[in-house]
């Protein structure tokens, strides 16, 4: 697709407006979230989501940023203000009985933000703090390298915090300006927990937050092409071990093939503890890796997810680890899955759904999920009747249609 | 105990939870190791025939050993590339000697490599046994999962344990510093010697480790990250140890600030702590977010089975109740009595830091 400023780009945001809630009983907690659409996905400056999610809780209208501390923390609540990849908001966590209290908090922080300077430049000296401090693990360094190889120039090329570059330019203004925005273009609001009636509830809920328009047009995201390099090394200072990140970019979380594809993850490696192929073969029978996971999904949301292997490994293991992986991804492509392991799969995905929705917490999330994605994901049979419907024939197509082991680039943090 | 025992061989403990739609997992503290499985309801008993099997049948092959290993050596090097990880081994091992508290919980290089199968075995035999373990089963089931839970380990032997040795209150005699370089950022860790969680004091040790720490009005991260600005977190907990107990702060400095001036400050605050002068407010706010935090903690089934079973390993299932009753009660004199005891500036504390390689920061 190509935009109207002519550059090859994604338009997959929706436009929404939402209030959700699910009351469960006898739960003594309540979660509530406030999800803004546009988050690093769609800022013109590498920070700015991350930075004006975070600044939802540093004073609004009414109150100081240390007065939204105590007052919160006398009730024992736990809020969180953030800017993540697809949305900014706020999450509060609390007692039950202080739901009514939590939703009005909720509702004034992100309504009613100030703004102010001196945390603002606070904000932004601890998010660059904060990203010094995650380039001393060697992990994640070269983690950062390898999503920059598979999704340049798309923003989830980049740490979600930014980049020092991008705090270096950024000013309270354009922050305050990417608040307005987000919050044009619509908010979900999900309350669950031991809160009772749900129709008392969303009432209150949409008495604080309104009826909000729809109808955003949607933003422009540039399409993630990745970069020409299929090999990067990456220099560890001072450290023993290398990590390794091998794979490309799959599907976003609509593709209809995504069940098939989920399930084929599983079968690669990211099930329960060390089984899979990968981890089995690579830490369990050969004993060249201590970490190792696979995944061929991982991320996907409104953009594509991406088949991604890590280990962590001894560097004089490396070539052998790295031979062994490409073997059991060409195997997968090639040579398909078993009856057992199509079904074994299936189960442990049906099985997991229970624990998806045991706290407030959780249900809070999977709504805002739903609502995000516009998939029923809060709705257990969804999530099943999807995995039962799909056969060893359709995880084999979808195999041999997303994963292409001639497309893998590998990404290697080695000691320096 | 994951390599394979007589009915379940290697690697089909992960496969067949993972085909009952379960997870499984191990945790090994310096006090004690919980296995712990999550399934629905309707298949939990997999789990106990895996515990049963493992306890009686484990069969630790040469092979098995060897893989296993190479890959905790790789793991212990792991720790060493990690900035945090490292500082907390080095300062623990100043805060503890030659104890077992002040060794790495994976072993060090050494004593893997000169481990033999026999001292795996004997081990195992000694301590890998019902009556010298916990079971805690929490969910959606009834009283007949005790029936259940006697019969399959009835089979599994019992006999004479191993003496446990309880270690008792260990640690510096004075302030000792460590200091090692890693990374671009400077990290402090500091260990103070506390009440340990037997302790009538430990409630109110809780306490004062919140009031200093939980929370962004507590008082370390309002001076130290809010007013000052001289750190990007700081975080104050305490060890749930058997033996000796420990208060842990840790922060994180923001680049450009000298680290001196962040271990003063926070001396100074230690100072001021423990002569008193908290207010009923801070103790109310504590105790809040510490109720709180039990509550939002335990919502999930695995969650409450893995504190039911830690607490009766270590000394009985009534003591995270109790312990929380006492949070609630505990006046501000109780709290400002163990911040004297156990902050007093001339106490014996170990001080460590991480500081940027090539000495910046």
């Amino acid at each position: 697709m190509v935009s109207s400023r002519g550059r090859p780009e994604l338009r997959t945001e929706r436009s929404f407006s939402s209030v959700r809630v699910h009351s469960l009983a006898e739960s003594q907690a309540v979660a509530v979230q406030v999800r803004l659409p546009g988050g690093s996905r769609t800022e013109l400056i590498p920070g700015q989501a991350s930075i004006t999610g975070r600044m939802l809780a540093e004073g609004t209208h009414r109150r100081t940023w240390r007065q939204i501390a105590e007052e919160s923390e006398s009730l024992g609540m736990a809020i969180s203000a953030f800017g993540g990849l697809e949305t900014i908001g706020v999450s509060i966590d609390a007692l039950a009985r202080d739901w009514e209290r939590a939703l009005e908090w909720a509702a004034e922080l992100v309504l009613e933000s100030a703004f102010p300077q001196d945390r603002f430049e606070w904000l932004v000296e601890q998010n660059s703090a904060e990203l010094q401090s995650m380039a001393d693990q060697p992990e994640i360094k070269t983690g950062w390298e390898f999503l920059e190889q598979l999704y340049h120039p798309h923003p989830r090329s980049r740490p979600v915090q930014g980049t020092q570059e991008g705090l270096a330019r950024l000013d309270r203004e354009a922050c305050d300006g990417f608040w307005r925005q987000s919050l044009s273009k619509g908010a979900v609001v999900t309350i669950a927990g031991g809160v009772g009636s749900e129709d008392r509830v969303q009432a209150r809920a949409e008495a604080l937050f309104g009826r909000r328009t729809r109808g955003h047009p949607g933003e422009w995201v540039a399409l993630p092409r990745g970069s020409d390099e299929v090999f990067r090394q990456v220099s560890i200072a001072g450290a023993d071990q290398a990590h390794f990140y091998a794979g490309h970019l799959t599907i976003p979380r609509a593709d209809p093939d995504l069940p098939s594809l989920q399930i084929s993850s599983v079968i690669l490696g990211s099930g329960c503890g060390l089984s899979g192929r990968i981890p089995q073969r690579l830490r369990e029978r050969e004993g060249l890796a201590y970490a190792a996971t696979a995944d061929a999904v991982a991320g996907a949301g409104l953009d594509p997810g991406r088949l991604v292997v890590y280990l962590g490994t001894a560097p004089e293991s490396l070539r052998q680890a790295e031979s062994c992986v490409r073997q059991e991804i060409d195997r997968l492509v090639s040579r398909g899955v078993s009856e057992r392991e199509v079904e074994e799969a299936r189960s442990y995905l049906i099985g997991r759904e229970p624990f998806r929705r045991e706290t407030a917490h959780q249900w809070a999330e999977l709504l805002a999920a739903a609502e995000l994605y516009g998939e029923p994901v809060d709705q257990p049979e969804w999530s099943r009747n999807r995995w039962l419907a799909a056969s060893r024939d359709s995880v084999e197509t979808a195999v041999r249609k997303h994963l292409h082991p001639s497309r893998i680039k590998i990404t290697v943090g080695l000691p320096s | 105990m994951f390599r394979g025992a007589r009915r379940f061989g290697p690697g089909e403990i992960d496969d067949l939870t993972q085909a009952l739609g379960g997870s499984n997992n191990a945790d090994t503290s310096h006090d004690c190791t919980t296995y712990f499985f999550s399934f629905a309801s309707d298949r939990w008993t997999t789990a106990l025939d895996i515990e049963a099997d493992r306890m009686s049948g484990l069969l630790l092959e040469h092979e098995a050993i060897d893989v296993e290993r190479a890959i905790i050596l790789e793991e212990v090097k792991m720790i060493q590339d990690d900035p945090w990880d490292a500082l907390e081994e080095e300062v623990m091992a100043a805060l503890f000697g030659d104890h077992p508290y002040g060794r790495p919980i994976l072993g060090t290089s050494s004593a893997l490599m000169a481990m033999k199968r026999e001292d795996l075995l004997e081990f195992q035999r000694l301590r890998y046994r019902p009556d010298n373990a916990v079971l805690a089963i929490v969910g959606d089931v009834g009283p007949e999962a005790f029936d259940e839970a006697g019969r399959i380990f009835a089979e599994v032997r019992r006999g004479d344990l191993m003496a446990s040795r309880q270690p008792g209150r260990i640690g510096p005699v004075s302030i000792r510093r460590v200091e090692r370089r890693l990374g671009r950022v400077s990290r402090l860790l500091c260990a103070v010697p506390g009440p340990a969680l037997r302790e009538r004091e430990y409630p109110a040790m809780r306490l004062l480790a919140a009031m200093l720490g939980a929370g962004r009005a507590s008082r370390l991260h309002r001076v130290l990250v809010e007013e000052r600005r001289s750190c990007a977190f700081v975080s104050v907990d305490t060890t749930e140890t058997l033996g000796a107990g420990t208060l842990l702060i840790a922060a994180e400095v923001i680049p450009d600030v000298q680290p001196e001036r962040v271990e003063r400050r926070l001396m100074e605050e230690l100072a001021r702590a423990s002569s008193g002068g908290f207010d009923e407010e801070e103790l109310a706010r504590a105790k809040s977010v510490l109720v709180a935090d039990w509550v939002l903690g335990h919502e999930q089934a695995l969650a409450i089975a893995l504190t039911v079973a830690t607490a009766g390993a270590l000394m009985d299932v009534g003591l995270p109740a109790r312990h929380l009753e006492k949070i609630r009660s505990c006046s501000l004199a109780e709290v400002e009595r163990v911040a004297a005891r156990y902050l007093r500036p001339d106490n014996p504390r170990v001080i460590g830091w991480s500081l940027p390689e090539g000495g910046r920061n």
